[in-house]
């Protein structure tokens, strides 16, 4: 039976497919997707938002307002384990105070981590879930995304060397939109194979060597690519093969866990000094020991978990001599600004590798 | 005909110029303010270039364009390569310093590091949130104290006890350098610790992390301040090499860079004389309001940017 | 290392030292071990720290380095906690989980030798396992480790006792009273929090510190005002605010820039303090002492204006 209510998620990266096909076929409710982030998000954000919070909280609020103004009711929030935990609360005190009536699902109130606490968040929205549909739909949920993260890596790594001057992206475009169409299990396996096999159809002209850098970074920025100015692509269209391991799925469905990750950076640090940070320590490290050309190091403004791995990253740098670019994104950075900085690293390494040859 | 080079490096305060031969040679050369009108800056600039540049034994075969406005002025003067200011930096640096193995730079809005090793620039930073560490820091605070900014660096070599200010940024520094005023600091104290707050900055955010080797240039508009110079010498404990051409170094590496790109094409000054100017124009074909800069000769749309998806696209006629 | 030789141990005057001092000098003392503190911040302090830290770092992890600065050299081993949390909902700033680690990087190649203990209660360390295993090792054998740290216990809860006396006190006093909103390491420190409490004390109005409270009282309290707010030091200060703001004229919420905890908790309070002037100072440590004062006196003005005494 279908649901009255009209759920929306804010915005992030393209993961918002996975759950509109979560909230339509497992809740059996209507799912809002308001429109992609653009300038007007950030700015609706930045208006009511207090200065030092980082920049992925602004923008999602300005995600949440742009949510309601398309008709949503209800607007689930996720829980975190830096201050993203406590965007929820905040965000729905300034929504409040600006006038605005909805359903507000805060994660955080149930994140106790037991199933029946999930169960009573979700039946805020459908009071009786068919729980057996709601589980399988829910796996589903998850190969979507997984999906999703794999098409992007092999997009980002291969679409600088594309022969043919456009067909990567749009294959890849098709790709998305495919996935915010699925309606079952089997749409998502069709519309996931049909990418990979095209992709496979088109002449690369990649030399045997491509400059390769990898990138780390805050959960928000480093994956949403409105957010960090399409930094991916951006780079990938001078020619870079570009390695993100950060992704949705890697850390929270493929994660190796502290204690597994711990001891392969014990030189550089005894404890997890934040949720993101043994993972990006681990991640810049594998890059520097695979020879890759650059590391780029993404966070907002003000992400403090970010702020204080940068010293480690600094180090790793020195120890194993691959440049590093450190990224700081405010709702102030500029697409010319980024160019430069990008442009200027991208010289640098390629120079860089010409001398070694 | 000997074969000359042209580089450009219009920035958001300063426009700068130079002409090269095969063995970088500088044959004419010139350093004007931008005025925040590029357009007419680069046709002032080349009036005076043309002025000293020997016509009759040298044409100019390779024009290359950088700093802020890189885009705008290669598309004006045809540029047969654009290149980003840190690379141009550090190009136009380790050709006459090929020893070089930190350049420090400040100029007008920006402020950067480049690390070099073996003549090859291996890490690099450029200045993030704030302004507290560049030129423009430095004009507002001279004029704040009455000053004239070139006048600031010799005055501040008479200082023996420079004033302590707090230069996390802008607004708080010049908070603080009106109550140091208020409670009567010497004026060559204040002006001094002025110079200290610009190094202090340069470093505490730009520097952060970078292991700063000697020999180290120091180039950009304020490395002409001797105060600044003296700063850095005393908070390095080295030496800090400014060369003479520091300021056009942005240019000199632009036309280098010019030198060893294989494109050629002849340049014309005749460009000073054409009819350039830019309509800003709002795409609003979704939220994002791109704004577009469209860049006309007469009334002939020649080039388009900042458009952040095709739908903002538009076609030079 | 062997407990024959007694070690020196450096505390940097910053952070946890304010909440933690009397149990770290305790239990290393009653070990035998020397510990050596870094003087009071300073000027020179903040300004080193300033150098060392990363541009965005807030000011009281600046200082914090600075105090680390002035310590390397003078020590065997300077102490720096990880403290991850006391249980679920009961977290500590991410700061101050990979302070140790950022630390240790930031002084590599310095010599220094660094001490560390791990309190991650959802991890099932607590906080005395945590000292066991930093007295062993030391070389110290497990007995005298716990004694070390009974003793260090009892010191620390007599000192805190003595101060929740002292703040019972404050709440009955006559005149004007404003609740002192911030972190210990805030309020304590000379350089940053001390400057307030001097200027208030000047236009003689009582300034309460909300961060001496009955701590267990101010977390059952905390959700009444915010129901997710999940750093213990943060929920200490929001429930001691539920507790107490009946009984103060006014409410001064301070952080020292740019702190991520209160970048978000003080907005909300600010917004969910109804009926009691509030005023939120944001410090940095580099601007004079002549804009606080200007604004500290304006809102004592306010408060009186309204209570009709002036």
């Amino acid at each position: 039976m279908k649901i009255a209510k009209r759920v929306a998620f804010p915005r992030y990266a393209e993961y918002n497919c996975a759950l509109k096909y979560f909230v339509e076929q497992g809740l059996d409710a209507t799912y809002i997707l308001q429109p992609a982030l653009t300038r007007r998000t950030e700015e609706l954000g930045a208006k009511y938002s207090p200065d030092f919070v980082c920049t992925p909280f602004k923008t999602v609020l300005g995600s949440m307002i742009e949510a309601l103004e398309a008709g949503a009711d209800t607007i689930f929030m996720t829980h975190g384990l830096c201050r993203l935990g406590y965007f929820g609360e905040l965000q729905e005190q300034i929504l409040r105070d600006l006038g605005y009536t909805f359903d507000f699902v805060n994660l955080s109130e149930y994140s106790t981590g037991k199933k029946r606490d999930w169960l009573r968040a979700i039946k805020r929205v459908n009071p009786k879930p068919n729980l057996g549909k709601l589980t399988l739909r829910a796996w589903d949920t998850i190969k979507m995304a997984q999906y999703l993260d794999q098409v992007t890596d092999f997009y980002y790594q291969n679409c600088g060397f594309d022969a043919t001057g456009g067909q990567y992206k749009q294959i890849y475009q098709q790709f998305i939109s495919g996935m915010y169409t699925a309606a079952s299990k089997q749409d998502i396996q069709v519309v996931y194979q049909r990418a990979m096999d095209k992709f496979q159809r088109v002449p690369l002209d990649k030399p045997a060597r491509p400059l390769r850098v990898g990138i780390v970074g805050e959960l928000y920025t480093v994956m949403d690519p409105f957010s960090n100015l399409e930094l991916e692509q951006k780079l990938a269209d001078m020619g870079v093969e570009i390695h993100r391991w950060m992704s949705i799925t890697n850390r929270l469905v493929h994660y190796p866990g502290e204690n597994n990750l711990n001891p392969e950076i014990r030189d550089l640090c005894t404890y997890e000094m934040g949720p993101t940070s043994t993972a990006n320590i681990w991640c810049a490290k594998k890059y520097a020991q695979q020879g890759f050309d650059g590391l780029i190091h993404i966070k907002s403004a003000n992400c403090t978990p970010e702020i204080d791995i940068m010293p480690v990253l600094q180090n790793i740098s020195s120890d194993y001599k691959i440049p590093l670019l450190c990224l700081t994104y405010d709702s102030q950075t500029s697409d010319v600004g980024l160019m430069t900085r990008l442009e200027a690293f991208y010289d640098m390494i390629d120079a860089k590798k010409r001398v070694r040859r | 005909m000997k074969q000359a080079y042209l580089g450009i490096d219009v920035g958001s305060i300063s426009t700068k110029g130079v002409i090269i031969d095969d063995d970088n040679q500088i044959l004419s050369s010139s350093y004007i303010w931008t005025e925040g009108d590029p357009i007419g800056a680069v046709k002032r600039l080349l009036r005076l270039l043309e002025q000293d540049f020997p016509k009759d034994t040298y044409t100019v075969m390779g024009t290359g364009a950088t700093g802020s406005a890189r885009k705008l002025v290669g598309t004006i003067v045809g540029a047969t390569i654009v290149k980003n200011e840190i690379t141009a930096h550090a190009v136009g640096t380790t050709t006459f310093y090929p020893n070089v193995r930190t350049i420090l730079e400040i100029g007008g809005q920006d402020s950067k590091i480049i690390l070099v090793e073996n003549g090859v620039a291996v890490d690099y930073a450029m200045n993030t949130l704030c302004a507290a560490g560049t030129g423009a820091f430095l004009s507002s605070q001279a004029k704040r104290l009455g000053m004239e900014v070139e006048e600031i660096g010799d005055y501040a070599l008479r200082s023996q006890h420079p004033t302590p200010i707090a230069a996390r940024c802008t607004v708080f520094a010049e908070s603080d350098l009106v109550h140091k005023i208020q409670m009567g600091h010497p004026r060559e104290d204040i002006i001094a610790g002025v110079c200290r707050a610009v190094v202090a900055n340069y470093l505490n955010n730009v520097g952060k992390g970078k292991k700063i080797l000697s020999p180290v240039v120091f180039q950009g508009g304020v490395s002409k301040n001797a105060g600044v110079v003296a700063a850095f010498e005393d908070a390095l404990g080295c030496k800090v090499l400014v060369d003479k051409n520091g300021h056009l170094m942005g240019a000199l590496g632009a036309a280098i860079l010019a030198r060893r790109s294989k494109v050629r094409k002849a340049f014309d000054f005749a460009v000073e004389d054409l009819e350039f100017h830019t309509r800003e124009a709002t795409c609003g074909r979704c939220p994002n309001n791109c704004e577009i800069i469209c860049v006309y000769q007469g009334s002939r749309l020649i080039d388009a940017w900042g458009n952040r998806c095709e739908q903002g696209a538009v076609t030079p006629e | 290392m062997t407990a024959s030789t007694p070690a020196t141990i450096g505390l940097p005057r910053a952070l946890l030292y304010y909440r933690y001092g009397p149990l770290w000098r305790t239990f290393f003392q009653s070990l035998g071990l020397k510990t050596v503190v870094s003087p009071p911040t300073s000027r020179k302090i903040l300004d080193q720290g300033t150098a060392l830290a990363q541009d965005e770092t807030c000011l009281s992890a600046k200082i914090f380095l600075g105090h680390v600065q002035e310590l390397v050299g003078t020590c065997d081993y300077i102490l720096i906690p990880r403290i991850s949390n006391f249980g679920r909902w009961r977290n500590m700033c991410t700061r101050f989980e990979g302070l140790y680690d950022a630390t240790r990087n930031v002084f590599r190649g310095s010599g220094q030798e660094f001490l560390s203990y791990n309190v991650d209660v959802l991890q099932e360390l607590e906080e005395e396992a945590a000292f066991l295993t930093l007295g062993q090792s030391l070389g110290f054998p497990p007995k005298e480790v716990k004694k070390a740290y009974a003793a260090a216990k009892k010191q620390e809860q007599q000192v805190w006792k003595a101060k929740l006396r002292a703040q019972d006190q404050l709440y009955r006093a006559q005149g004007l009273k404003i609740l002192l909103v911030g972190h210990s390491y805030i309020l304590d420190d000379p350089f940053v929090g001390k400057v307030i409490i001097d200027a208030l004390k000047q236009s003689n109005v009582t300034p309460i510190r909300a961060d001496i409270v009955d701590r267990n009282a101010a977390l059952k309290a905390s959700p009444k005002l915010s129901p997710t707010c999940k750093w213990e030091y943060s929920r200490e200060l929001v429930g001691s605010i539920a507790l107490h703001r009946d009984q103060v004229d006014g409410i001064i919420l301070l952080s020292a820039f740019p702190c991520g905890p209160d970048a978000m908790v003080n907005e909300l309070l600010v917004r969910r303090l109804k009926g009691i002037p509030v005023l939120n100072m944001v410090l940095d440590g580099q601007s004079g002492t002549a804009g606080v004062e200007t604004r500290l006196e304006s809102f004592v003005d306010i408060i009186r204006f309204k209570e009709g005494s002036l």
